[in-house]
């Protein structure tokens, strides 16, 4: 301001007046007016422009609506008119004010977009870096006005054919003038944006090429990801193709066909690991979004697949890979054959060696237990590798969405059954990770390995009894002090799949009792790692080492004993009850973490120890009892105020080390490099957890005697197994009721008959007595009968013997000629009257 | 596999009153089933199809753009007029009012569309002509006839006369390609032969496999 009056001073010379700014302005303003000569028009439109540096307000006041009529009637002044505009929106609100009043009716900017199809190039060029300017203040106003221009969305699309200058500002404004309206993307698309988009990307070198390739890819991406309309029609063209062939990828791909190396191997630059980035989110959203019926389906799945695990690809662009790949594409893993590639070491990147083929999900194993390119940057635990290493479980996650497919992994990792009572199972990458003891000073590297490795074994067995069934007779092979410590070195190769060198010492347990079970070398692994912890002088960034493996074991046993009272047995038997009262009897004093997951791995072990054995729930019920109930409930509660539990999400559990929050452990702590990140508990784990906690709280507090009263389930879930399980407890009782009575009716019926007490023997006993009174009865009736049938038969011997008799005497008196009546009724009643006699 | 199977895309543009059942005539030509109750507020807007010309010897990739959303911008409608091949100005022939507001719709295709858009008047849900009829298919016909348009009556309930729509209107653009209306200048922007001059061609195969569709 000073600066101004001076030198305006110095030119008007020393005699003149004083002039002010605002002053000057007004004139220069009244200049404006469309009968001044042009000339003189235009010496005023740059004199404004000069003064609007400095005094945007009084410019904006005094000159915007002599301004805005030249841009009606004359365009050739915009040129220097757009400079003027663009300054005043550098503050804010002065320039939302102005851009309120170029915006007050749609003459301003229809014209201007007429003015992107003007014949001068400077013009359309002003134009649109002044409509980027007000649609970056007002994008609704513009975007509405833009709907109803009468030139249309042609105007616009032209652009991209333009001049290499202009294209970059013209996809600039094209962004802000598509952002959140559906509408205008549906337009742009109609009028074939997305080809020329596209073609502004081939045109200015491909994926290799600067910001405009970005800024374009970007308008792709805006174009397709909420707009739905789009994404069809997108779907329907040959685009998808060149998004593969722009990666170098063959768009027609074959499941048995190889991968070139002019895809696998690139070179990568800054600008072309934001283009490609952005052209695999365009990918991830066709393919997510109703994936069927894309003609590139396959390639896409593929390609995410390659570069993810197969490609030289810088890792933020893996991760981006393994994230985008749909859950549907997990079961193309195991037939997949891929390639993989390793840095050739101190070539800076520049020579990579091939490794053996390896099937997908061998790869995604492999990556997952080891870190990229077998682990080699492993021990600094970066954001991308540890983020690389984490979206692949996640995938992984996907591969085990069937239960059969858990089986068959876990099956794989039993010892083979004709190979005797003391065979050990095969080494697999993921064994090889579990069985890793805790070594002293901990190794950087060995620990990430068995942190993932329990959390994979864990995905395999939450809330799967037949896994848990399995997993129980796995029978680790003893490891060699050798192939522990070497974990991160170069000689592992996932493609082989061989195992690390065969064990020849055997350890200890061995020799005494057997093999040992993996759940119990996990229990002895845990109480290792507990007494390293406590060792005393030990350094912070080594406790921290310590407790993450603490912690991982306590999430793996947590999940392995839910619901399992066998392995609960296994891991008493194991000595896994004493490891834990130990830690609850002394707990740390700052940290909340490792006494909250003992006591809650206590409290899953007295839920479900449900089988007999040595230990029983009495006995633990005391234990807990001294530890105190209440003590323990507490504990657990403090847990969820830990960052590391508080912050973990279902795509976020790879924290900045060391986590932020009010738990940061030991002030002396410091992490290693620089950048370093940290996993505790996955996403799948802290869902259990947050599912079962109140469950395992009431069953700590509950006497010994009370049933389970466990619900594996949340919510809705666990109401109804709830009411289910009442349901079947009432029906049990009702059954057991009705056989103790159909016991007593079938044992001792005859004891109704003395015992009148209900009815129906009641009934009885008077049917009997009745019975035995007939019985009676009919026996007199029955000997009266007799008695009856007997005296009739003596009374037709005497008929007999009498009519005998009378016939000899009526032979004798024939005999001596006395008259003998003959007819029988004298007979008779002879007969009668001798019967009568 | 990914070059084009087709030797034309067609752009056309459904377009009339409210409720005449624009997104159900696309569903039924694009998926062969019947919306019952389409939601007003999001129509189906993008679908495609392919089919075959006989008698030309042609496939054709029909790509439908449903205007329905933009009832409330009339205005933005006109530039989907102004890239279409082909129009279909659907009423309803249970209702005088939609085959009324037809002449609008007309009106405003006329003043913003390519002078040798085909367009076809469709009296759709003639499923329930028997018992609503409104407006008699002689009267349609008539009218169609007078403003140089096709003509048909078809139902995206039962599919009647929906795929004979777009074809007989597919055929029409055909017919006008190869009568030469759409001189090599001035190819109407709705119209993409497969072996374009402006197309952006990255990988061989895809050339070559074009050239030799076409």
């Amino acid at each position: 301001m000073e600066f101004f009056q001076q030198t305006y001073t110095a030119l008007r010379g020393p005699t003149g007046v004083q002039q002010t700014p605002a002053d000057t302005i007004t004139r220069l303003s009244d200049r404006l007016s469309p009968s001044t000569l042009l000339a003189d028009r235009r010496a005023a439109v740059l004199s404004l422009k000069g003064l609007a540096r400095v005094h945007k307000q009084l410019v904006g006041t005094h000159a915007l609506q002599g301004l805005l009529g030249i841009i009606q009637n004359d365009a050739d002044t915009v040129t220097t008119l757009c400079d003027t505009f663009d300054g005043s929106y550098a503050q804010r609100d002065l320039g939302l004010d102005h851009t309120d009043r170029v915006l007050e009716d749609e003459k301003t900017a229809h014209k201007l977009f007429a003015l992107l199809g003007d014949q001068d190039p400077s013009l359309r060029y002003s134009a649109c870096i002044l409509l980027i300017g007000i649609l970056q203040n007002r994008p609704l106003k513009v975007q509405a006005y833009f709907l109803k221009a009468p030139v249309g969305p042609a105007t616009v699309i032209a652009l991209l054919d333009g001049e290499k200058e202009i294209v970059g500002h013209a996809i600039a404004m094209l962004a802000a003038l598509i952002r959140q309206s559906v509408e205008i993307q549906k337009i742009l698309a109609f009028d074939g944006i997305f080809e020329k988009l596209l073609s502004v990307v081939t045109r200015e070198g491909g994926l290799e090429g600067q910001s405009v390739v970005t800024d374009a890819l970007k308008c792709v991406d805006t174009l397709l990801r909420f707009n739905t309309s789009n994404q069809s029609y997108f779907r329907e063209t040959n685009l998808p193709s060149l998004l593969c062939s722009l990666l170098f990828f063959n768009p027609n791909v074959q499941p048995d066909q190889a991968v070139p190396q002019d895809f696998a191997l690139q070179f990568w630059t800054e600008d072309k690991i934001a283009n490609v980035g952005l052209i695999l989110e365009s990918i991830g959203l066709l393919l997510g979004s109703k994936g069927s019926g894309l003609r590139e389906g396959y390639a896409f799945t593929k390609l995410l697949i390659e570069m993810g695990l197969a490609s030289n690809a810088p890792t933020p662009l893996k991760v981006k890979c393994l994230r985008l790949l749909p859950p549907a594409a997990a079961p193309l893993l195991p037939d997949m054959i891929l390639t993989p590639y390793m840095p050739v070491p101190d070539t800076n990147g520049e020579e990579w060696d091939r490794l053996e083929a390896a099937t997908g999900i061998d790869a995604l194993l492999e990556l997952i237990m080891h870190g990229e390119y077998n682990g080699q940057d492993s021990v600094r635990r970066q954001k991308e590798s540890v983020d690389l290493r984490a979206t692949a479980v996640g995938v992984f996650e996907h591969f085990l969405r069937d239960d059969l497919v858990k089986e068959a992994i876990v099956s794989g990792m039993l010892p083979s059954e004709n190979s005797g009572t003391s065979a050990h199972s095969p080494v697999t990458p993921l064994l090889f990770g579990l069985i890793i003891p805790p070594s002293s000073p901990f190794d950087r590297a060995s620990v990430s390995s068995v942190q993932f490795a329990a959390i994979l074994f864990a995905h395999l067995l939450r809330h799967a009894p037949r896994c848990k069934d399995l997993a129980r007779k796995i029978v680790p092979p003893p490891l060699t002090p050798l192939s522990t410590s070497t974990a991160g070195g170069a000689f592992f190769v996932p493609a082989d799949g061989d195992p690390p060198p065969p064990p020849e010492s055997t350890s200890r347990d061995d020799t005494e009792d057997g093999p040992q079970s993996l759940l119990a070398l996990i229990t002895e692994h845990l109480s290792l790692a507990f007494l390293q912890r406590s060792r005393a002088g030990l350094a912070p960034r080594e406790a921290r080492e310590a407790d993450r493996v603490i912690c991982v074991y306590l999430l793996l046993l947590s999940q392995w004993l839910w619901e399992d009272p066998r392995a609960v047995r296994e891991f008493i038997e194991a000595g896994g009850l004493g490891v834990l009262v130990e830690q609850l009897n002394q707990p740390s004093e700052i940290d909340v973490v490792v006494p909250g997951l003992c006591a809650f791995l206590l409290g899953v072990c007295y839920e479900f120890n449900r089988e007999p054995g040595e230990i029983t729930r009495v006995t633990m019920y005391s234990i807990l009892t001294r530890l105190g109930a209440d003590v323990l409930v507490g504990r657990m509660n403090r847990m969820r105020e830990d960052e590391r539990i508080k912050v973990v999400g279902p795509d976020s559990w790879v924290l900045p080390c060391p986590t932020p929050g009010p738990q940061a452990l030991d002030p002396a702590f410091t992490p290693m490099y620089e950048g370093e990140m940290e996993i505790w508990f996955d996403w799948a784990f802290v869902d259990f957890w947050k599912a079962n906690i109140h469950t395992i709280q009431r069953g700590i507090v509950a006497d010994p005697d009370s049933a389970s009263s466990s619900t594996a389930q949340s919510g809705e879930e666990s109401i109804l197994v709830a009411s289910l399980r009442g349901i079947i407890a009432k029906q049990a009782a009702e059954i057991e009721a009705l056989q103790i009575k159909l016991k007593e009716l079938t044992t001792t019926p005859l004891a109704f008959a003395g015992a009148s007490t209900s009815e129906t023997s009641q009934t009885t006993a008077e049917i009997d007595e009745e019975r035995v009174a007939l019985k009676v009865a009919l026996e007199a009736e029955r000997t009266k009968r007799a008695e009856v049938e007997k005296e009739q038969e003596d009374l037709l011997v005497l008929l007999d013997e009498l009519s005998s008799k009378r016939a000899k005497d009526k032979q004798r008196m024939e005999e001596q000629g006395m008259d003998v009546s003959e007819d029988e009724e004298g007979e008779g009643e002879d007969e009668d009257k001798e019967e009568e006699e | 596999m990914a070059g084009p199977s087709w030797n034309y895309v067609l752009k056309f543009i459904i377009t009339g009153d409210a409720g005449v059942g624009k997104s159900s005539l696309l569903v039924r030509l694009t998926d062969q089933r019947f919306l019952a109750n389409p939601d007003p507020t999001l129509g189906v807007e993008f679908g495609s199809k392919l089919i075959t010309i006989p008698e030309e010897d042609k496939v054709v990739k029909l790509q439908c753009w449903d205007t329905a959303g933009t009832e409330s911008f009339r205005s933005i409608t006109r530039s989907y007029y102004r890239g279409a091949a082909g129009c279909l100005l659907v009423y309803d022939v249970t209702s005088r009012r939609s085959f009324e507001h037809a002449r609008t719709w007309l009106a405003d295709v006329r003043a913003h569309a390519d002078p040798h858009l085909t367009c076809i008047l469709v009296g759709n849900k003639s499923d329930l002509a028997s018992e609503r009829r409104q407006v008699p298919a002689e009267e349609g016909e008539q009218w169609a006839q007078n403003e140089g348009l096709l003509f048909v009556e078809a139902s995206a309930k039962n599919g009647a006369n929906v795929d004979a729509a777009f074809e007989t209107a597919a055929r029409d653009i055909l017919a006008k390609i190869r009568r030469g209306v759409f001189d090599d200048d001035r190819v109407s922007p709705g119209v993409k032969s497969s072996s374009p001059a402006g197309a952006i061609v990255l990988d061989q195969s895809k050339a070559s496999q074009s050239c030799c569709a076409s």
